[in-house]
């Protein structure tokens, strides 16, 4: 097989490893953590007892744990107390909502901020420089919180985008869906990706003003190349390490969600359902959100690794 | 132009050409075009996790049976009246302990089945099933015990207290009706939780009320249609309900949810009354006649501030365990400060567990707590807390700083602000607070142990009627939070009020119960295990739109009689 | 070569840590105190021009429109309120009168006030939680970046872990395992731990590219060759090429981790009131009815704008190409 084969099998299994070790990291976590799924202020001492004997809660922890592992070995990630439905379930609807939104999220950062990022990074002090390291500096300075209200007020207030949430489509069908996605994304996915691109642009803007110093690219344009090729093929390549390598995180958890975006903008998705199992103490379904979580983020990793791998194959003998 | 540039500005159009073109297709007229001329439009913060009401206490799973379940007979939430439903009218025995309830005739669930009386008894079955183990079943037991049902013929119920109960038939709320031709083998089988959960075919349940839950899209949306078989008429003989349906939509964050009313989109929020701070805004619009803003009055459910009176909690804290320290507390703490400060205005100072709002119940001679930091010092210097090392804070006897702490929840800012204002008041008498946050579920299980000082919470969603709320009163409660399940009453004060209460419940006179009722205030509001500050007034917004509106303090506060609101029909 | 710009930043961050060092000094109330019916206050602005003409530095106190819930403000001109200078320990004050320079909070506290005794302490838990996270990520993704093999695996395993763990769940059973009443200080290094342990991976992983692709060059090799130690190799040349994206993680990190505490604290782990801190006033701001009609309570996320703007200041310098990198010289002398 060759070397990069081996690689990626390699984090491929490596990816399954952390998958379950953060799953049962969350199991033990949420049991550890006070109280429990059946907690109620003022619950009746005998049916508070009863309840939790319904629900496997009373049982030594190694049992729950071997009990839940046995589950995962048939996919089933067991039932959520606090919706009353199988975890699998529960994560199939929501991943999708998250992956949509992720997903425009991610093109309309990659698409903005590393162009941004490359423009600045030139250092030519014009005043559109300028203007974006401001933009980029507000936007990252800003609580997450904030911006998305923001542009939910500024949303309610022009009537240009619907305030949250995802309407009712006018019919059925998949051409209707679509259009009622494309109608209610651009709103969550704004707040999402501006402060995501104000920090790809930073990251990238250094990359590059540090490529350009480089010895490889200053000869580049000794030899003659026009600017714009030294930038966009030379520049470019060695900036692209330091940022790789921070974007897999990024890529990782806005496809696992944002709670704040996801809460603001009412998109049920994967963040919020998350954040639900955690005031919940619902053990199956945090188990499962974590589970799941730690898939989109190796992915992320994941794919920034193998970008990585082919920029550099050097990097895949340490890996 | 340099080749970044030109990408950079290329990005930038793309996004506002994508925003061009949503901005065309933006559905910028509200959402009463033709098809939605006989419906509403309401917003809630969590969806129901079932569509049994046997099987749930949350706030959503009970708007939902509201919406959807018929019942024997229903509570006026506005003139705290019971008023007849599916039983036209009932008989009580001689000696009060049972009634004789008969059933309307030719009623239809909404799949066309006959309502009769085996559908009650099976209702009955579900209340009180082990496997079951409903909460509703929970709070149908008097002294322990369940009621009997029997039902001699299809059309008469008869309904058994094992001991003389005074809210009597009014229990019978806690009793929706299940169609029995859709769950009885369920039940059997012992699988009822398996039927009617979330996911399975809507066309699947039955039921006697006004609305049907059509549609059930998970974590955005529950649209329900007006139920065809829904058996009432108005005074003019027009079928119920007057709407063809409501649309409800899942909205976690208050914000969106304020944000969205504002605008128009939706007609009302279903626990939403209004935070003080938001209240400009939404009076803005009012002004505007963009909504209609309602008094509801004065809540009936607020936060209260308890202390751990644990036999365990007296070694580390005996002074908070004298009254006369408790005392103090409520007179130091200046209520008005907190109906301008966290209220801005909109509440009123209470002093004991009955609001005035429940006008049946409340008792005007308990004692009050008017502001008086003198008479708190006092106090306190009477219980031998004084300032013993001039640092302008108190010591107890031994020369410890007289200082505990307040347990709170994380996410509830009226609560939080309310806290901070109790622990800025009782630094001015020289009592120190540590105020602690943490979340509820946490808190939970510190109340569980017993490892706390004191905590600032609320009740939950409590009857009027002291009768039913005995887990609260009663020594041997899981809700008497100061000291819960007691095997044997700890004090000769809690002792009185158990006997009292007991009393009260059995007693038929209401003025005999409301003579008892308010001594066990009197004695509550005395001994101060919890101290309660302000309750809100409640204020609603509903959109212009709607008609009927009878809005009232407990949520759901215009839903509650769904079956009676109407929209303009343009 | 005196850049201008890097020392207008130096300043600008100077300023900003002596007013924070000096609240006690520079706040005209005390920030804890709740003042009555001025919840949600404007700004007092101090003025010079009172009916009858110029006079000393002076406010008008506020007085409220009928219905509280409006948050409508009058100033009351006929009071006018002299502002007191180097008085009571304070530079400027109305003391004990509030002079409200940044308005009201909800609870009718001074934002002014508030704004600097809370700054001591998120700036301080997001400086200590930066330099933590910069040290051990710049450290173990050297490490990984420069060993390769086994250890960079293991580094790797370790940090992936460490991003894909939900950190709000070891919050909150770290914040059970915790007594229930803790001192600020407990607090505050608690948060610098949980948040400098749980963000390293984000520089790690930037270094460790960084270290891996300056490893191979031939400048490396040749110093290798030449017999530098491995440790020599790694601070002299390897970890100064890092220094740039260390610095720009740094600055992402500082609002991150200020925003994060506001965050931790609503699952239990925060500052107690009445202490306050930009994460808990910046959650008393983000709400629509704050943002709207009392938009002086973002006052802490204007100052770490400011901030943050020093700090890159700082770091890039003007927005003009630099001179070539010192790097080149210093290989030579290996």
């Amino acid at each position: 097989m060759s070397p990069f084969a081996t690689f990626v099998a390699r984090r491929l299994a490596r990816a399954c490893v952390l998958v379950i070790v953060v799953a049962s990291a969350a199991v033990l976590l949420v049991h550890l953590a006070p109280g429990d799924a059946v907690t109620e202020l003022g619950l009746d001492p005998a049916r508070a007892a009863a309840e939790r004997s319904r629900l496997g809660l009373d049982r030594s922890f190694v049992r729950q744990y071997t009990e839940w592992v046995g589950r995962l070995l048939t996919l089933d990630l067991g039932e959520s107390v606090r919706f009353q439905r199988p975890v699998v379930e529960l994560l199939v609807e929501r991943v999708g909502y998250t992956l949509v939104l992720g997903v425009a999220a991610l093109v309309l950062a990659l698409g903005i901020g590393l162009p941004a990022g490359v423009l600045t990074g030139q250092r030519r002090g014009d005043l559109v420089s300028r203007g974006i390291a401001a933009i980029s500096l507000l936007l990252l300075s800003t609580p997450p919180l904030v911006t998305a209200l923001l542009f939910l007020l500024i949303a309610s207030r022009t009537g240009w985008f619907p305030p949250g949430g995802l309407g009712v489509a006018d019919g059925t069908g998949p051409l209707a869906a679509l259009e009622m996605t494309v109608r209610y994304l651009p709103l969550p996915a704004l707040a999402l990706a501006l402060p995501i691109a104000a920090s790809l642009e930073r990251l990238q803007s250094q990359a590059v003003a540090e490529a350009l110093r480089d010895p490889c690219v200053i000869a580049a344009q000794a030899r003659g190349l026009s600017a714009s090729r030294v930038i966009w093929v030379h520049a470019w390549r060695l900036s692209l390490k330091p940022v790789l390598g921070v974007l897999g995180i990024v890529i990782g958890s806005v496809l696992s969600g944002s709670f704040v975006v996801e809460l603001v903008m009412s998109w049920p998705g994967l963040g919020n359902l998350m954040f639900e199992a955690l005031t919940a103490q619902d053990l199956h379904l945090a188990a499962g959100c974590a589970a799941m979580g730690a898939g989109l983020l190796s992915i992320g990793l994941l794919s920034t690794d193998i970008a990585l791998a082919s920029a550099d194959p050097v990097t895949i003998e340490s890996a | 132009m340099n080749r970044s540039l030109k990408i950079t500005l290329a990005a930038l159009l793309a996004l506002v050409a994508f925003g061009g073109v949503t901005w065309c297709r933006a559905d910028r007229t509200r959402t009463s075009d033709a098809t939605n001329r006989g419906r509403i439009t309401a917003s809630i913060r969590s969806e129901p996790a079932g569509y049994n009401r046997y099987l749930t206490s949350t706030a959503a799973g009970d708007l939902l049976s509201r919406l959807t379940d018929g019942r024997l007979i229903v509570l006026n939430r506005s003139t705290d009246e019971v008023e007849p439903a599916l039983a036209e009218r009932w008989t009580q025995s001689a000696d009060g302990l049972s009634y004789t309830l008969s059933l309307r005739r030719d009623v239809r669930f909404s799949d066309g089945e006959p309502f009769t009386s085996a559908d009650v008894l099976f209702s009955a079955r579900v209340l009180y099933d082990p496997d079951v183990a409903s909460p509703l079943g929970a709070s149908s037991l008097i002294e322990g015990k369940p009621l009997a049902f029997s039902a001699p013929d299809p059309w008469t119920v008869t309904v058994t207290l094992p001991s003389p109960f005074a809210p009597g038939i009014r229990l019978l709320e806690n009793l929706p009706i299940l169609p029995r031709h859709k769950l009885e083998a369920a039940l059997n089988e012992k699988r009822l939780r398996e039927a009617w959960r979330v996911g399975s075919p809507l066309s699947e349940i039955a039921v006697l009320g006004p609305f049907v839950l059509k549609e059930h899209v998970t974590g955005q949306r529950l649209v329900f249609e007006r139920n065809p078989h829904y058996w009432r008429r108005d005074a003019s003989g027009t079928p119920l309900p007057h709407l063809d349906g409501i649309t409800i939509f899942v909205v976690p964050d208050q914000n969106t949810e304020a944000l969205r009313q504002r605008s128009g989109e939706i007609d009302l929020m279903v626990n939403g009354d209004i935070r003080p701070e938001d209240y400009a805004g939404f009076k803005a619009a009012a002004d505007q006649g963009r909504l209609v803003l309602h008094d509801a009055g004065i809540a009936t459910d607020t936060n209260f501030l308890w202390f751990n009176l644990s036999a365990a909690a007296r070694e580390r804290l005996a002074w908070l365990h004298d009254p006369r320290v408790r005392q103090a507390i409520s007179y130091a703490v200046n209520r008005q400060a907190i109906v301008d400060t966290v209220y801005l205005g909109a509440a009123v100072p209470i002093y004991g567990p009955v609001s005035p709002a429940n006008r049946a119940w409340f008792s005007p001679t308990a004692p009050q707590y008017p502001h008086d930091r003198q008479k708190a010092t006092a106090l306190l210097g009477a219980a031998g807390l004084v300032d013993r090392n001039g640092d302008r804070m108190l010591d107890d006897t031994r020369g410890r700083p007289v200082r505990f702490s307040i347990l709170t929840n994380t996410g509830n800012t009226l609560r939080e602000r309310t806290a901070s204002l109790i622990q800025a008041h009782l630094k001015e008498v020289g009592i120190a607070v540590d105020l602690v946050t943490i979340e509820q579920r946490a808190m939970g299980e510190n109340i569980r142990t017993g490892e706390y000082d004191a905590v600032y919470h609320a009740t939950q969603a409590s009857s009027l009627d002291p009768a039913l709320n005995l887990a609260f009163w009663s020594s041997d409660g899981s809700f008497h939070i100061w000291n819960p399940n007691q095997a044997t009453p700890a004090t000769p004060w809690e002792a009185e009020i158990d006997s009292l209460m007991d009393r009260q419940a059995a007693a038929s006179s209401q003025s005999e119960r409301q003579r008892l009722f308010a001594e066990a205030q009197r004695i509550i509001g005395e001994q101060l295990p919890v101290i309660y500050f302000v309750a809100p007034r409640v204020t609603i917004a509903v959109s212009p739109r709607v008609r009927n509106v009878t809005p009232v303090a407990q949520p759901p506060h215009v839903l509650w009689n769904a079956e009676l609101l109407a929209v303009d029909r343009k | 070569m005196i850049d201008r710009t890097r020392i207008f930043g130096g300043t600008l961050l100077a300023l900003i840590l002596i007013a924070l060092a000096a609240a006690p000094v520079l706040s005209p109330n005390p920030p804890d105190v709740l003042f009555q019916d001025l919840a949600f206050a404007p700004p007092m602005r101090p003025r010079l021009i009172d009916g009858g003409g110029i006079r000393r530095p002076f406010v008008y106190p506020w007085r409220l429109a009928d219905d509280r819930r409006t948050l409508q403000f009058q100033p009351d001109t006929s009071r006018p309120r002299e502002i007191a200078f180097f008085q009571d320990g304070r530079v400027a004050s109305t003391s004990p009168e509030p002079w409200l320079l940044l308005g009201g909070d909800p609870l009718g506290r001074d934002v002014f006030s508030r704004l600097l005794a809370g700054g001591r302490l998120s700036f301080g838990v997001a400086f200590f939680a930066a330099l933590l996270a910069l040290a051990v990520g710049s450290t173990l993704g050297a490490a990984a970046g420069f060993a390769g093999g086994r250890t960079d695996r293991t580094i790797t395993a370790v940090a992936d872990l460490v991003i894909v763990l939900p950190l709000l769940y070891v919050v909150v059973t770290l914040r059970a395992s915790l007594p229930l009443v803790l001192e600020t200080t407990s607090i505050f290094w608690t948060m610098v731990a949980v948040m400098g342990l749980a963000t390293w991976p984000v520089p790690a992983r930037g270094v460790r590219a960084i270290v891996a692709a300056e490893r191979q060059k031939p400048y490396a090799e040749s110093a290798y060759a030449v017999g530098a130690g491995p440790l020599r190799i790694l601070l002299r040349h390897l970890l100064p090429a890092a220094a740039g994206h260390i610095a720009i993680q740094g600055l992402l990190l500082f609002p991150a981790f200020i925003f994060a505490e506001a965050t931790l604290s609503f699952v239990g782990l925060g500052f107690a009131d009445p202490t306050s801190s930009w994460g808990i006033m910046l959650h008393d701001a983000a709400g629509i009815a704050a943002m709207t009609r009392a938009p002086w309570l973002m006052a802490p996320a204007a100052v770490i704008v400011l901030t943050v703007v020093a700090i890159q200041l700082v770091i890039r310098g003007s927005e003009t190409r630099a001179r070539p990198r010192q790097g080149l010289s210093a290989r030579a002398a290996v």
